[in-house]
């Protein structure tokens, strides 16, 4: 799975020769470009941010309001911690269980991923767009 | 045809009318007496308005602060409390605590705290609000967030019977007060962010029996309206809606998880056996995801209290594209429309309108911007009744994935569920309101069944100065309006959204409070500000007064949430763009923090 984003990553780096690219490794399950243009996967990942309105509690920026920051939050959390938290949520805190959201727990690790960029600093924007094919 | 109509209608009230002057005189009675605050708006009418004429614009400024009460509940206060003799009936948001409160000896009576699951609070919207208890024959009623609908005995808090009005699982949730009309409890649904099919219910105060319920959208029968005799605005009159008139407002089966919820103020009018409310934006904001009217989302409704049989509708803005939910109450007030004495029913909806209708028939009559920054629409066709929306704010033309900027107002409107006041003194409405923009960005949404289904991001920013007193960069204005023109009378910009409901008094005064926790007195007249004080937190709350062993009393909830007053829990460090309702509201940081209280004022010795 990573492999593959990074061999994309890499065709995409010679093409584009001054471009900032921040690579997928173990550490970092995205791709990022310039701190906007991001792999498939990890633009899913921002899709089904989107669709779930996870903006309504956690910020449009990922910042926090009524629920904590997840810039801040998934600089803690391990990935295990980060799947069980969206699986089951934490109710009495008013995070609900996704378990029965096939959207979303099809691709949490494209969530994963989108939200990780956004922690790490390296997807600078909300919003991101796809590296150029 | 109208004449065998109207013959129907005759008997029907003969009847009718026996039972009617038995039913529930008791409130009736008990919101005649002014002393009393025995409904959410002081009265059926939704006006807010207190004869009570002890703190005039001459004294205002003696009020001080009589006695405060905590309700050890953090987030969004709405509503107000319920006087009802020596007895206060106070209410909190999630978990929705209710507190008897006796008057004399400011102690606590009896207390009551519903056991709810803790999965609710995801799915309510728009911070854990709830606009406060229902009182009549002995009893209180509470409408809780997990929809349960509970009768408390008034004496002992013990609870007399208990309904399920939804299903929390599906995202259908309750943040709106219950209604009492006649022998009836009227409750709503919210849920539009969830796809949430609304309607109204009607239980029966004793028993909680269900007595009707009629649903905004789909079939005929379900939404209990009959094609021929359901009338609608057309071509400059009213006409019968016809058949399917929702079901082919759609493509598909939509409608199903179409929306159109109900969770505002409802009023009553007694001469007409009606009650009216409004239905809230379809499901979902991505318009490309629903073609059509989606009729009857955003409209305006009179049905019959007993029946619940449609009378009339009127749908404000078709096929939705900026979630101008349209639930805003309905005033009932007997003023002058164009010169002409009328029985009108006036609404600030959310798109930035303010209508005037005659609420005996539903004719359309006054339809003007409250609000000089509206654009999303230059005017309202008086003939079609449609708005004319302008191509460049349209985020349907503009399709998905496609940011529109610049739309005013934004989506929590110019005026959201905070509710105005009408003063039968001045004969006009005191309004609480929003002056705040957006972009919209709508996206495909695919629904799943409790989750939320909402399918657009938005970013709300204070709007253009709307009077050279205002300030750019300011955000609300309280103003008075004539409902019978559709104009302006006077403006008071203020630095944020007013998200308090009014109350005007006979006392010359119109009362209303902010978001940085002034509660303010103004000339009813004038709009020039005589008093204000700042409560322990910002208020969302509805002004409220009461006569207690011969002393009036002014009161008001503290406690900043809602929509408007959410961010206020982020403690955001930076500026970013898309900040949504946050951006805006950011610097409310700078004076208040999170906490319910109850404040009442007194002017002492009086």
């Amino acid at each position: 799975m990573f492999r593959t984003t990074i061999i994309s990553a890499a065709l995409i780096t010679s093409a584009l020769v001054g471009a900032q690219v921040v690579q997928a490794d173990d550490a970092k399950p995205y791709t990022v470009v310039d701190g906007v243009k991001v792999d498939a996967k990890t633009m899913e990942g921002f899709r089904v941010w989107r669709e779930a309105n996870c903006a309504a509690c956690h910020g449009p920026n990922q910042e926090g309001l009524v629920g904590p920051s997840l810039i801040k939050s998934l600089q803690v959390l391990s990935k295990d911690e980060f799947v069980t938290t969206i699986t089951a949520g934490r109710l009495e805190r008013g995070m609900p269980a996704w378990n029965a959201n096939k959207r979303v727990m099809d691709n949490i690790d494209s969530l994963y991923a989108y939200l990780k960029g956004r922690s790490d600093g390296a997807i600078t924007r909300t919003k991101p767009e796809m590296i150029a094919q | 045809m109208n004449l065998n109509r109207i013959t129907m209608l005759l008997v029907g009230a003969a009847l009718v009318a026996p039972v009617a002057s038995q039913a529930n005189d008791d409130l009736a009675a008990k919101i005649k007496d002014s002393k009393n605050w025995a409904a959410q708006a002081g009265d059926f009418a939704n006006h807010r308005y207190s004869s009570l004429n002890q703190v005039t614009t001459a004294n205002v400024n003696q009020l001080q602060v009589a006695w405060t009460f905590s309700t050890g509940v953090l987030r969004g206060h709405e509503g107000s409390p319920l006087v009802i003799g020596d007895m206060m009936y106070i209410h909190s948001p999630f978990p929705n605590k209710v507190w008897a409160y006796d008057l004399n000896t400011l102690q606590i009576v009896w207390k009551y705290e519903p056991k709810q699951d803790p999965a609710v609070v995801p799915q309510m919207c728009c911070d854990t609000v709830n606009r406060g208890l229902a009182y009549a024959e002995g009893k209180v009623f509470l409408q809780q967030a997990d929809t349960n609908l509970v009768a408390l005995d008034a004496k002992s808090g013990k609870v007399v019977w208990s309904v399920k009005n939804g299903d929390p699982k599906l995202g259908a949730v309750n943040s709106s007060a219950p209604h009492v009309f006649k022998n009836k409890v009227f409750t709503g649904i919210s849920g539009g962010e969830w796809g949430v099919r609304g309607f109204m219910a009607a239980y029966d105060i004793n028993t909680g029996k269900q007595a009707w319920k009629g649903y905004s959208v789909g079939p005929d029968e379900e939404m209990l309206m009959d094609p021929e005799k359901t009338m609608t605005w057309t071509d400059g009159k009213m006409a019968p809606v016809g058949k399917d008139s929702s079901l082919k407002t759609w493509k598909g089966d939509q409608w199903k998880i179409g929306g159109g919820t109900t969770w505002g103020w409802y009023s009553y009018d007694p001469s007409l056996n009606a009650m009216f409310y409004g239905t809230g934006n379809p499901s979902t904001w991505n318009p490309a995801q629903r073609p059509g009217d989606n009729k009857w989302s955003m409209s305006i409704w009179s049905r019959d209290v007993d029946t619940g049989k449609v009378n009339w509708v009127y749908q404000m803005t078709p096929y939705d594209e900026w979630d101008f939910d349209g639930i805003n109450e309905m005033i009932l007030a007997d003023i002058p429309v164009h010169g002409k004495e009328t029985k009108a029913l006036s609404h600030f909806d959310r798109n930035g309108f303010g209508y005037t209708l005659d609420r005996t028939t539903g004719a359309l009559l006054v339809a003007e911007k409250y609000d000089p920054a509206v654009n999303w629409a230059t005017h309202v066709d008086m003939k079609t009744g449609r708005p004319q929306v302008v191509a460049k704010y349209s985020t349907a033309k503009n399709g998905p994935d496609v940011n529109s900027k610049g739309i005013c107002p934004a989506a929590l409107g110019s005026k959201d569920e905070q509710p105005a006041s009408f003063s039968p003194d001045t004969k006009l409405f005191y309004v609480p309101t929003n002056h705040v923009c957006m972009d919209y960005e709508p996206f495909k949404v695919e629904y799943t069944a409790g989750s939320p289904y909402v399918g657009a991001t938005l970013s709300m920013f204070p709007a253009p100065s709307a009077s050279k007193d205002q300030k750019d960069g300011t955000m609300g204005n309280f103003i008075a309006w004539d409902g019978g023109t559709g104009k302006i009378v006077w403006s008071k910009p203020e630095k944020f959204s007013v998200w308090s409901g009014a109350l005007t008094t006979k006392g010359g005064l119109a009362f209303y409070g902010t978001l940085e926790g002034y509660i303010k007195a103004v000339d009813a007249k004038t709009g020039k500000e005589l008093w204000k004080f700042k409560t322990p937190s910002g208020i969302i709350g509805n002004v409220f007064t009461y006569e207690h062993k011969g002393k009036q009393f002014v009161g008001v909830y503290s406690g900043i949430g809602g929509w408007a007053g959410i961010g206020m829990a982020a403690g955001l460090e930076k500026d970013t763009d898309g900040l949504g309702a946050v951006g805006g509201y950011k610097e409310l940081n700078k004076f208040t923090e999170l906490g319910g209280s109850l404040t009442v004022f007194a002017i002492p010795g009086k």
